[in-house]
């Protein structure tokens, strides 16, 4: 099961590395043997051991035991500066740049061009404008800030600040978590030119489709060790992610059978101009619907206008035969539609909370007599929702941001529970989610729609419509493409009708 | 699942957590301990009736309004503004020859009156809560020169307003001085309002993360206006006190109370085992600047001095802080 490289060609070399925290052992005699010239996954469900051993490798902990070698040479005790002396780069997950730095700047972040101690911002950003032009082919404004990008033009310029820096290993810690299809093509591009000048990529990523399309080689993590190293053409994704869960993949989606009834969302003629048209659809009790489309077809902002986060200019909602008011989320939630939003950070979660002040947030009216909450209810409430959903947390009043993804996720989730909504709306719920945690999001989509709750979910992961969903629809140029069920529900269907294979015969049926 | 439980916590360690439990409080009788042996006049009834009364009462009532605003995530610069409206309408009102109960009321109503001003520039024009309330700050500055030609204050010692102020500032009831009543009235709705209201839930959560509240559905721009304009209700309660506890109106007097509400809100939340504004907090912040402040006068520190005493408090305070973080770890 387990492809050896050439030791010559061998850029990095981690052997028997044990890590322990504590109680918990989060890496033990783990091995990752990285060539040059190659694409090399890393892959592991959460607490796998995977940012250990590259947080291991960054120098940022300190292993119990092991050795590590890099380009043949074995190095001492590693610290973040030393990493990087040795070439190697890490493009970590959260953008680390300075949103108000220039491009320039970032680039030559801590290696500044100019005469010591001053510092020619203009030789930075001409400089860093040709290297981005010669590595990439891209072309931005002069003296653009970082934080005017994408997040994919931003993860451009840390691997060019990588490249300035004549690295030769590159880390990408979920590089892609962030970005739409378009861009993860682009970054791939660039990897794969990397990779054939030479240098060793590491790539950590949840995303399977895209370990089989980039990587050469995959080392799959589970328990603190590594439990294979494959080659993703000659290893089916299957069989790889069998190696991560130890379980068969049959349960990745679970069955379900659901008795589907009356519709409950009815969507009818919505309009935004410069958003989408005409737009009508119904979703039934019982009934978990898709909704996909490319980055501005339209499927993001139809979502975002059904829970009064922009306003439609045309057409109507109704929720159990009621016409909802989608001036803003005030109305929305009270007309029993709940919304998981893809920034789970930003409006899923308060992470400064508690689990318990999260979770009531939206349902308080159910907790409390004129106006004062009462705890006694509220804690009766919360301790329910945190067993039903298993939410590992040590107790109510954890703050959420001890809390890990999945786990905050399901806070998410248990907060419109709580608040007994019948419509739930869902952005990308399963985006940065480990396996085993999108088994148990997918687990509950279905129990609510065992519930009676209409399901709409908006999601790129095509491979998750076809395993979750009843029926699918597609937007394109923001109109409804397409509607996709049964056996013809299926992915080539779907990427065809989103990138609007199939756009003539759709306007026909809507 | 950083202490294993079957662990046995050794002396030192119980000392220690007992020492971080109640770190806050040790800090305090400590100062209050140094003071006394330094003065004898500290420990007096007299002395500590002088503070709570003179120091203590009203600058906590601004700091509770204070502590809701930075609970919401907000800041309110304008505070002294809303204290020196009410107690500027008040006075006028009185010696203009009108009554008490309308003096005291419509004075409110013009504290009010700089929170709804506050309010609108925040939900409606959205601005940032730092530019609005300095930009209100400065309005409320140059009104009340404009009204008062150019500063001068407004005395009124004795007869009809004089009583009238003596009712407010200088009578007690079972013993306990009107002001303290009204700060324990305010401490007690603040802290329902803040700490056990649905209300309450609501401004924490702006105040930790807006964009959930507002994808949880809640009234956020209707939350936030209450916010400001309760606060502001607060400031006009000090600045109808402050105006009957010197029998008079001083233009821009209430700015003084700025600094040290913040300090005392924020000293607060740096003590609050959940890094978050609280009323307890910020009262302890209030009682611990007015207690250096008295003290430092009563062992001779000159005015000037006072602030580079405060100051110390504020290192104190973080030291404190850091220990009891580290001793929890």
């Amino acid at each position: 099961m387990t492809v050896q490289p050439a030791a010559a060609e061998i850029a990095i070399s981690m052997t028997g590395i044990s890590k322990r925290f504590g109680p918990v052992q989060a890496l033990h005699d783990a091995d990752l043997q990285v060539a040059r010239g190659t694409i090399h996954g890393l892959v592991g469900q959460n607490g796998a051991g995977k940012s250990t051993i590259i947080k291991v490798l960054a120098g940022i902990l300190k292993p119990d035991s092991g050795t590590i070698a890099v380009n043949g040479e074995t190095v001492g005790p590693l610290t973040p500066s030393s990493v990087e002396r040795l070439g190697v780069h890490f493009i970590h997950q959260d953008r680390l740049l300075v949103p108000t730095a220039t491009v320039g700047e970032a680039v030559f972040l801590r290696h500044e061009l100019g005469f010591v101690p001053f510092v020619s911002r203009r030789s930075m950003n001409k400089r860093a404008a040709e290297l981005l032009k010669r590595y990439f082919d891209l072309e931005l404004p002069v003296g653009i800030l970082v934080q005017d990008l994408t997040t994919a033009q931003q993860k451009i310029v840390q691997i060019t600040r990588a490249l300035a820096q004549k690295a030769s290993v590159l880390v990408l810690d979920e590089p892609t978590a962030a970005l739409v299809k378009r861009e993860v093509d682009s970054l791939f591009a660039v990897l794969r030119r990397l990779r054939d000048d030479g240098i060793a990529v590491i790539f950590i990523s949840h995303y399977m489709q895209e370990i089989e399309q980039l990587c050469d080689r995959v080392t799959v993590m589970r328990n603190g060790t590594d439990v294979g190293t494959v080659d993703p053409a000659e290893t089916p994704i299957d069989e790889i992610i069998a190696m991560m869960i130890a379980r068969d993949v049959g349960e990745m989606f679970p069955k379900r059978s659901v008795e589907i009834g009356a519709p409950m969302l009815e969507v009818s003629h919505l309009g935004m101009a410069g958003g989408f048209e005409d737009i009508s659809f119904s979703v039934r009790r019982g009934e978990i619907v898709g909704l996909t489309g490319l980055l501005g077809s339209g499927a993001k902002e139809i979502v975002q206008c059904l829970f009064g986060l922009e306003r439609a200019e045309r057409g109507s909602v109704k929720v159990e035969g009621k016409t909802l008011s989608l001036s803003s989320p005030v109305h929305a939630v009270q007309g029993g539609i709940a919304m998981l939003p893809e920034d789970r950070r930003a409006h899923g979660v308060a992470i400064d909370l508690s689990v318990r002040e999260n979770i009531s947030l939206a349902s308080l009216g159910r907790y409390s007599g004129n106006g004062f909450v009462k705890r006694g209810l509220e804690n009766q409430a919360i301790d329910g929702l945190i067993r039903e959903l298993s939410i590992k947390t040590p107790g109510r009043d954890t703050l959420v941001r001890q809390l890990s993804g999945g786990n905050q996720q399901k806070v998410a989730i248990a907060k419109w529970l709580s608040c007994q909504s019948r419509v739930y709306i869902l952005d990308e719920p399963t985006v940065a989610v480990d396996v085993g945690a999108k088994v148990e999001i997918y687990n509950l989509l279905n129990r609510l729609a065992g519930e009676g709750a209409a399901i709409l979910l908006l999601s790129s992961d095509l491979l998750e419509l076809v395993g979750v969903c009843d029926r699918v629809l597609v937007v394109y140029r923001g109109r409804l493409s397409g509607e996709f069920s049964g056996a013809d529900l299926d992915g080539d269907r779907l990427l065809a009708a989103s990138s609007g294979a199939r756009g003539p015969k759709a306007e026909a049926s809507s | 699942m950083s202490v294993s439980q079957d662990t046995r916590a050794t002396g030192a360690q119980k000392i220690g957590s007992f020492i971080a439990s109640y770190s806050v409080v040790i800090t305090f009788l400590a100062i209050c301990l140094f003071f006394a042996m330094a003065s004898p006049t500290f420990l007096t009834g007299a002395n500590l009736y002088n503070v709570l009364v003179n120091n203590v009462v009203m600058l906590a009532i601004v700091a509770l309004g204070l502590t809701i605003v930075i609970s919401s995530g907000g800041i309110d610069l304008s505070v002294g503004v809303s204290v020196d409206m009410a107690s500027m309408v008040f006075v006028m009102l009185l010696a203009a020859g009108y009554g008490g109960v309308f003096g005291v009321t419509v004075g409110l109503l013009a504290a009010v009156a700089v929170g709804v001003l506050n309010a609108i520039l925040i939900t409606r024009l959205k601005i940032s809560p730092f530019l609005a309330t300095l930009g209100v700050l400065f309005i409320g500055q140059s009104t009340q020169q404009l009204a008062t030609s150019g500063g001068q204050p407004i005395y009124l010692i004795t007869g009809y307003a004089g009583a009238q102020f003596n009712a407010i500032a200088r009578t007690s009831l079972l013993g306990v001085p009107m002001p303290v009543l009204v700060l324990v009235a305010c401490i007690v709705v603040v802290y329902l309002l803040l700490h056990r209201s649905v209300f309450g839930r609501g401004v924490q959560a702006m105040g930790a993360q807006p964009g959930v509240a507002w994808y949880s559905g809640l009234r956020v721009p209707r939350q936030l206006s209450l916010v400001y304009i309760g606060c502001a209700l607060l400031c006009g309660i000090t600045g109808i006190l402050l105006s009957a506890t010197v029998k008079s109106y001083v233009p821009l007097s209430g700015n003084a109370f700025l600094l040290d509400a913040i300090g005392a809100t924020f000293i607060g939340t740096t003590l609050s085992a959940e890094r978050r504004p609280t009323v307890i907090g910020t009262l302890l912040g209030v009682l611990l600047l007015a207690v250096v402040k008295n003290g430092l006068l009563l062992i001779g520190w000159n005015f000037y001095w006072q602030q580079v005493g405060i100051g110390v408090l504020v290192f104190l305070v973080l030291a404190v802080s850091f220990g009891l973080r580290r001793a929890r770890q």
